[in-house]
């Protein structure tokens, strides 16, 4: 009854990929159950990181300070004062949100290389008072016990509340990439003077997005603690910031949904590939520069190069971010 | 604190300050030259760091072992950078800032799994060269030999790469080419040459840096990601694509963590990234850089 | 004609039966085979203790399923698995080695961080789980679970058994006042606290004057080194991180820094093994399993022969240790008659297990074995091609652990009553 063709467009790949979402867990073992959860999270963030890069033209490398302030604001609101789960990820994407706002005030001043070592120096900065301040964080040896709320203890209870959530915050950040201020985005990544002389207050923009971004990353984060039972502060290093740009570039930046399709790609490999080597850096790195080389538009990018040849969106005459 | 204890600590501002110069200068070299941040200039540094020791292993000799190994690593890892540089870096020059810093930081992730395949997990012990395993005494405070040789030769690397840029063909070259890659190349210049050239001198003194720091301390996986971020430090506070920029840098940075440790001890690091971020926010381009970069 | 060619079918068909029965193997219910995991930092900081450990660990399996496994019939199968060093990757394998590869009992881990969330996953899934080099405090006191059980002296253990043998020491040359230098991270932080604190009980007249706090992972300590020299301190006392503190004895011994001042610090085999000639002779240092002090027990001999014929070096504590928990695990097996992992914990409660360093046994508390710590002066050994301990003080557990009688206190301030029933708790 369903055409293959429908599989052409893309609202067909995007029910599929609903209709899988809703039914592998059902399918799979309940270890990739868990995954699967890690996925939907890392993919989460990795679109909120998109929101900067892939819309916005700028590289972040601090995302996961937000990500990581999120975490410790879930765990620390449950394991020191048994608040209910809502109120804890509501706490956690206005703290995100206030501390995006502290950081990117300075860092929308800025574009290409410096801003992309000042939001690394900022992360590092976030880490660096987590994994110092003992008394309260737990150092480095981080927060354990931290429980799921009882109705959400069962890891398929959790993972299709997790699919719910993150459906939701997706519509909600394409409805942003979608609209004037969406399309304000677009215009600061391909040409941020000429958005300039229209009158456009680029430095208002950044800064709003910027919130954003950080916004779903600490929701990303408040979702992650419950489910992870503990958290340490190398979730908010610069090396977790490189994750949902690994995500970002592997999906296909210029994509809606490429973080996620990376999210997909690179929380599997992570999971599967460690089940059989420790050498798995190895691996993530000659994918990277695999994809880096020959595939610059990420997978969603390639694919549609292939099935839609005349395109505008052509990441090869993208022009070369300001530095 | 007594006089001759603040010269302590000033002079090992200055040797810590000089081993950040050494790798820092490589990098900003390639930032100035070719407009690549090379994340994975510190996992160079390791490399050659590995290769001195293979050879001092395999020299044996307590006078002479560490004297060749040093510049041998040197030369393998500018062999190393020339062939990276045919055949990896030059794809990404046209490309964005995104995919060079993603090219580079998966260099870091498959170096650190290369080292760990061809070295071990073990840690790498150099013993400093004979006659420089004590101490001198300079105005009362004991400076270990070792750290003199380390400074001059930094003095040396630093003079030496002024003189390349300032009075040598190449050198000359090399600076028409940052300032104009297109016109270099309409004067018949093979601009690609250069470009080689500048990634393997900077490899050479980065393996030269690895050489000379494998003395220092015991070599360990690892040492490149927790030092990459003190040099992307001194090369945002001295400005990036400037020497003279990585020297100031350097040894601003090693001297502020010098004296650090004494006055705020837990806050040394963070104090570090809080100058970088000052400096971003008040002069991105730096002391030393050109505003033009930015 | 019928009638007999019946019976010779018959008795052709009763041969033949019988032949199959006789000739062909005996169906015996196949023996489940136990599965056991292994968590270690094999990427990281600890890659090199990890690699010991991974390796003590596989040869003591091969060991016993020589005999048919567990129980002689249960044939182990090992998984191994990376960490990287960071307690998401260590919360995630620990998952897939329980829900995949459904192992029974979990062994591990380097890092503290690793090994507390890793010990929450086993607690949650109800699976055994020894940590033999992760060794925080918080393990078996702050964090305790039944289904752990700690065969390494822990945090609060290793820096009493220095108050102790240090003290000693600090008496009988009438040490004043001492500089502490410890890397600026959980261990490092705890390990000094306990020292100082414990220190101050029992020789109040030695001072501390000074705290440095490097950071973890610090390769350049020059600074540090002139900073604690102008000092002037009659002792220096040293927590740093292993790959650290060979960087900062390696860095100070050019100073004449160990001439000048009397220092003590963590120096496990694996230091004295790597660092032999590098290493400043004269220096107090602690270990947790050194194979020296305990060659007269026949166990940790043929160990030490065993391993040296296959890796072709000396085990470090590290190997130690972990082979010491896969033979505990068979012991209780043993005990219990069983594999099933209720039935090994509770077997394991308060056991006394032979093991490579003697014959121990669990507090119930704490499911914290006493195991013994190792203090000793660095000295050269003609029987040995690296320097080991001389003037050799064991230290056992009952002289170190934390007194039972501040357990609860300690537990009720890290809030465990909310992540454990009571009925845990008790003891």
């Amino acid at each position: 009854m369903i055409k293959l063709g429908v599989l052409r467009t893309y609202y067909g790949w995007l029910a599929l990929a609903l209709a899988a979402s809703i039914v592998l867990p059902l399918v799979v073992g309940v270890f990739w159950v868990h995954v699967l959860i890690e996925i939907l999270i890392m993919g989460l963030f990795a679109t909120s990181f998109n929101l900067l890069f892939g819309y916005m033209g700028q590289l972040s490398f601090g995302q996961a300070a937000y990500y990581g302030i999120g975490a410790y604001t879930t765990a620390l609101m449950i394991t020191k004062a048994s608040i209910p789960l809502p109120l804890c990820m509501m706490a956690s994407v206005l703290m995100a949100g206030i501390c995006a706002l502290i950081f990117g005030y300075f860092c929308v001043r800025l574009t290409g290389i410096y801003f992309a070592i000042l939001t690394m120096a900022f992360g590092q900065l976030v880490f660096y008072i987590i994994f110092q301040w003992y008394g309260f964080t737990g150092g480095d040896n981080g927060i354990q016990g931290i429980p799921a709320p009882p109705l959400l203890q069962n890891v398929y209870v959790y993972y299709y509340f997790t699919l719910l959530l993150v459906i939701a915050a997706l519509i909600v950040m394409w409805f942003i990439t979608n609209s004037p201020f969406g399309y304000t985005m677009r215009a600061i990544r391909d040409n941020s003077d000429r958005t300039r002389f229209i009158g456009i207050n680029i430095r208002k923009y950044m800064l709003v997005n910027f919130v954003i971004s950080g916004m779903f990353a600490g929701l990303s984060g408040s979702l992650w603690a419950p489910f992870n039972r503990s958290i340490a502060p190398d979730l908010a290093n610069w090396a977790h910031s490189g994750i949902p740009v690994f995500m970002a570039v592997i999906g296909g930046p210029l994509g809606f949904f490429g973080p996620l399709v990376g999210s997909v790609v690179y929380t599997f490999l992570s999971a599967f590939v460690t089940g059989f080597t420790e050498y798995w850096p190895i691996v993530i790195g000659v994918i990277i520069i695999f994809i880096v080389l020959f595939l610059p538009g990420g997978i969603l990018g390639t694919l549609q190069q292939k099935t839609h040849p005349v395109e505008t969106n052509n990441p090869n005459n993208k022009k070369k971010e300001t530095r | 604190m007594t006089e001759s204890q603040l010269f302590s600590q000033f002079l090992s501002g200055v040797s810590r300050g000089m081993i950040l110069f050494f790798i820092s200068s490589g990098l900003t070299l390639i930032f100035g030259v070719m407009n690549i941040l090379n994340f994975a200039h510190a996992s160079f540094w390791l490399v050659g760091a590995y290769f001195t020791w293979t050879f001092w292993k395999i020299l044996y000799s307590p006078i002479f072992g560490l004297w060749i190994s040093i510049p041998l690593a040197a030369l393998t890892m500018a062999g190393i950078g020339w062939i990276l540089e045919v055949v990896l870096i030059r794809r990404v020059y046209n490309r964005t800032l995104s995919e060079q810093l993603l090219l580079t930081y998966a260099l870091v992730l498959i170096i650190g799994d290369v080292i760990k395949l061809t070295w071990g997990v073990e840690d790498r012990i150099v013993a400093r060269p004979q006659g420089m395993e004590g101490f001198i005494d300079i105005l009362g405070a004991p400076f270990p030999t070792y750290y003199i040789f380390v400074i001059t030769l930094g003095g040396f690397v630093a003079w030496g790469l002024w003189w390349l840029l300032q009075k040598t063909k190449f050198g000359r070259t090399v600076r028409a080419a940052v300032f104009s890659r297109e016109m270099v190349g309409a004067l018949g210049i093979p601009v690609h040459r250069i470009y080689t050239g500048v990634f393997a001198l900077s490899l050479f003194i980065a393996g030269l840096a690895g050489g000379v720091q494998a003395p220092i301390s015991s070599i360990t996986l690892g040492m490149d990601m927790s030092i990459i971020v003190e040099c992307f430090a001194v090369v945002v506070i001295g400005g990036f694509g400037s020497l003279p920029g990585a020297l100031v840098g350097s040894l601003i940075v090693g001297l502020v963590y010098s004296f650090a440790i004494l006055v705020v001890p837990k806050m040394a690091l963070v104090l570090i990234f809080v100058v970088t971020a000052i400096v971003l926010i008040v002069r991105p381009w730096g002391l030393f850089g050109t505003p033009m970069r930015a | 004609m019928k009638r007999m060619n019946g019976c010779k079918i018959g008795n052709m068909g009763m041969i033949i039966l019988l032949a199959i029965v006789f000739l062909s193997p005996l169906p015996v219910k196949a023996a489940e085979p136990y599965h056991l995991g292994v968590v270690l930092g094999l990427t990281g900081t600890g890659a090199l203790y990890s690699r010991d450990g991974k390796n003590a660990v596989e040869m003591a399996v091969e060991e016993i399923n020589k005999g048919g496994g567990f129980l002689g019939k249960h044939p182990i199968k090992l998984f191994v698995r990376d960490d990287q060093t960071k307690p998401d990757v260590g919360v995630r394998e620990a998952k897939d080695l329980i829900l995949r590869e459904k192992v029974k009992c979990v062994l591990g881990t380097y890092s503290s961080a690793v090994g507390l969330a890793v010990e929450d996953v086993c607690y949650e899934y109800k699976v055994l789980h020894i940590p033999a080099i992760s060794n925080t405090e918080a393990m078996t006191v702050d964090n305790y679970s039944p289904y752990t059980y700690q065969v390494v002296p822990n945090t609060y253990m290793q820096a009493m058994g220095q108050v102790i043998g240090i003290s000693k020491y600090a008496k009988q040359k009438g040490w004043k006042s001492f500089v502490s230098i410890g890397s600026d991270y959980e261990w490092g932080h705890s390990t000094v606290n306990y020292f100082v604190d414990n220190m101050k009980k029992t020789f109040p007249e030695f001072k501390l004057t000074k705290q440095y706090w490097p950071k973890l992972g610090e390769k350049e300590f020059s600074s540090y080194i002139t900073a604690v020299m102008g000092d002037k301190p009659d002792f220096v006392y040293a927590a740093l991180a292993s790959n650290d503190n060979i960087a900062w004895m390696k860095q100070a011994k050019p100073y004449g820094f160990f001439t000048k001042f009397p220092y003590a610090c963590l120096i496990s085999v694996t230091e004295m093994i790597e660092m032999k000639d590098e290493l400043p002779r004269g220096v107090i240092g602690e270990t947790r399993a050194p194979f020296f002090a305990h060659m007269d027990i026949p166990m940790m001999a043929n160990f030490v022969k065993n391993y040296r014929a296959k890796h072709n070096q000396y085990p470090s504590d590290w190997a130690v240790m972990e082979y010491d928990a896969v033979y505990v695990l068979k012991q209780a097996i043993e005990k219990a008659q069983s594999i099933d992992i209720e039935k090994v914990k509770n077997a394991l409660k308060g056991m006394t297990v032979d093991t490579t360093r003697g014959k121990l046994n669990f507090r119930k508390s704490d499911n914290m074995l006493n195991c013994q710590s190792y203090i000793g002066i660095i000295a050269d050994d003609p029987q040995y091609p690296f320097p080991i301990y001389k003037d050799l003080l064991i230290v056992t557990g009952e002289e170190s652990w934390r007194p039972e009688s501040e357990i609860a206190a300690a537990r009720e301030k890290s809030g465990l009553a909310k992540r454990r029933s009571p009925g845990e708790l008790k003891f």
